[in-house]
């Protein structure tokens, strides 16, 4: 992802993950059904971005 | 003189590029990371390791149980009178006195007892039994002390050492959680000149870990924070129900603390009792009913807790005092809010409001906070056969200088 500022190159990966978790974990108190869907998506694509990065680092070596 | 360049620490070449206040900053927050790190790792690798297995309790259980359609072949709908499921409770265990009743949030064939052997017994002594919800029959009696589950249950929550253990638990948290804060802080000045998730896995082992546990740190961020910070609230347990005890319950029961006690065999029915109770609150489920005289409700009254029907709702009960001899309905209330911080802190840390699929993510996010406590483990021990290799080649030389030495180690 390009992020202008140093700021966001620093904190903006960071932060989108933060608020996918913190979203993730509502979403499945505040109803069934999508709800529970949303918070499975988004509390799992933080778990995608580890093995992506790994991946990448794996394929450098 | 320095160590090779392939161990060097990223600490040290950010102290060289910093002015001098932003290298105290970092030498201040290194030392809390790393002390409140290594005080409470231990506990945590237990607490995440013997959590793997509880996330997928109900799973577990599920597996011993009778199922569901054995329980009612005939699909009835009407359930027994609750007097009755009392009864052969009672039958079934006649020396017992029975102080609360359960239900199950996920299946409605089924209603629990819980016995013990008097009414102010302590708390770890109880035994549940099992019974049709529509039969009031009892099914069997459930193995609550024993077996992996219940080793794992302890450890994870008071280490079979009672409340003690389980405020002790609560510190370890306390140093989790600022050893979370300090890192994310820390994660500032290391990543300054670097892209998000960068694993250096061509120089050393040792730059390799450090990356790994960086990205796996600021990646699980949340996660861990939010599932440390509602097991200190759930450590807390104790002391939310004495509050709540001394609170509002005893300012619900106020008019009948002078009344005489009543005797147990003189009770109003408990099946509509608790008809009063779901009378007065239509839109409400029943959680749990306590029984005259135990720890959630005063001598008088039956407490019947009851809950709303949203994934957010049904954790939070909702207390409906009816009288146990007229059976009126005394005060129904919602709970203060510390109670409501620890109901709505369950869920949170167990991951148990979301089906199998938030199950299985809770526990892949436990694995990786296992990860990171063990390569922060890592770090620290290379980092001591670091120094103690820099002070043996250091041995030679003058005191002075190896001061200087060790100075620069902050």
């Amino acid at each position: 992802m390009n992020f202008k500022t140093p700021f966001l190159r620093l904190w903006g990966i960071p932060i989108l993950l933060a608020l996918a978790t913190l979203v993730g974990l509502l979403a499945a108190l505040i109803g069934d059904g999508l709800w529970d869907a949303l918070s499975w998506l988004l509390l799992s694509s933080l778990v995608l971005v580890l093995v992506y990065y790994i991946a990448k680092a794996n394929r450098k070596a | 003189m320095g160590r090779p360049v392939d161990d060097d620490f990223q600490m040290s070449s950010l102290f060289k590029e910093n002015n001098y206040g932003n290298i105290k900053k970092c030498k201040t927050l290194v030392w809390w990371h790393k002390w409140t790190s290594l005080i409470c790792t231990l506990f945590l690798l237990l607490l995440c390791v013997t959590g793997l297995p509880l996330v997928f309790h109900e799973e577990i259980d599920d597996l011993s149980k009778t199922k569901k359609e054995e329980m009612n072949p005939n699909g009835q709908t009407e359930q027994a009178s609750l007097d009755v499921v009392l009864a052969n409770g009672k039958k079934a265990q006649p020396n017992k006195v029975t102080r609360f009743v359960f239900w199950d949030d996920e299946d409605p064939s089924v209603v629990y007892l819980s016995l013990s052997d008097s009414l102010t017994a302590p708390p770890e002594n109880y035994k549940i039994l099992q019974m049709n919800a529509y039969t009031g029959e009892l099914e069997e009696q459930l193995k609550v002390d024993e077996g992996f589950m219940h080793i794992m249950l302890q450890l994870h929550t008071d280490l079979f050492l009672g409340i003690g253990g389980k405020l002790f638990l609560g510190l370890m948290g306390i140093l989790f959680i600022i050893a979370i804060i300090s890192g994310v802080v820390l994660y500032g000045p290391i990543m300054k000149k670097y892209d998000f998730g960068m694993i250096r896995n061509e120089k050393s082992r040792r730059l390799k870990w450090l990356d790994m546990h960086n990205l796996l740190g600021i990646v699980a961020l949340f996660w861990t924070f939010v599932v440390g910070f509602t097991g200190v609230i759930n450590t807390l347990s104790d002391v939310v129900l004495g509050l709540w005890q001394q609170g509002q319950l005893a300012e619900m029961t106020a008019p009948y603390s002078d009344a005489k006690p009543l005797h147990p065999d003189s009770l109003y029915s408990l099946e509509l009792a608790t008809k009063t109770a779901v009378k007065a609150a239509p839109h409400m489920g029943l959680r749990i009913i306590a029984m005259p005289g135990t720890m959630f409700t005063s001598k008088h009254h039956y407490a019947v807790f009851m809950k709303g029907n949203t994934p957010l709702t049904s954790r939070l009960l909702m207390p409906a005092l009816v009288d146990a001899k007229t059976g009126k309905l005394t005060d129904m209330r919602k709970m203060p809010w510390y109670v409501n911080a620890l109901f709505l802190s369950e869920p949170l840390h167990f991951g148990d409001y979301g089906g199998l699929p938030l199950k299985m993510v809770w526990a892949l996010l436990d694995i990786i906070t296992i990860a990171i406590l063990i390569t922060g483990l890592y770090l620290w021990v290379s980092r001591l056969k670091a120094s103690k290799a820099q002070l043996a080649r250091l041995d030679n030389k003058s005191p002075v200088l190896v001061q200087e030495e060790l100075n620069h180690e902050f």
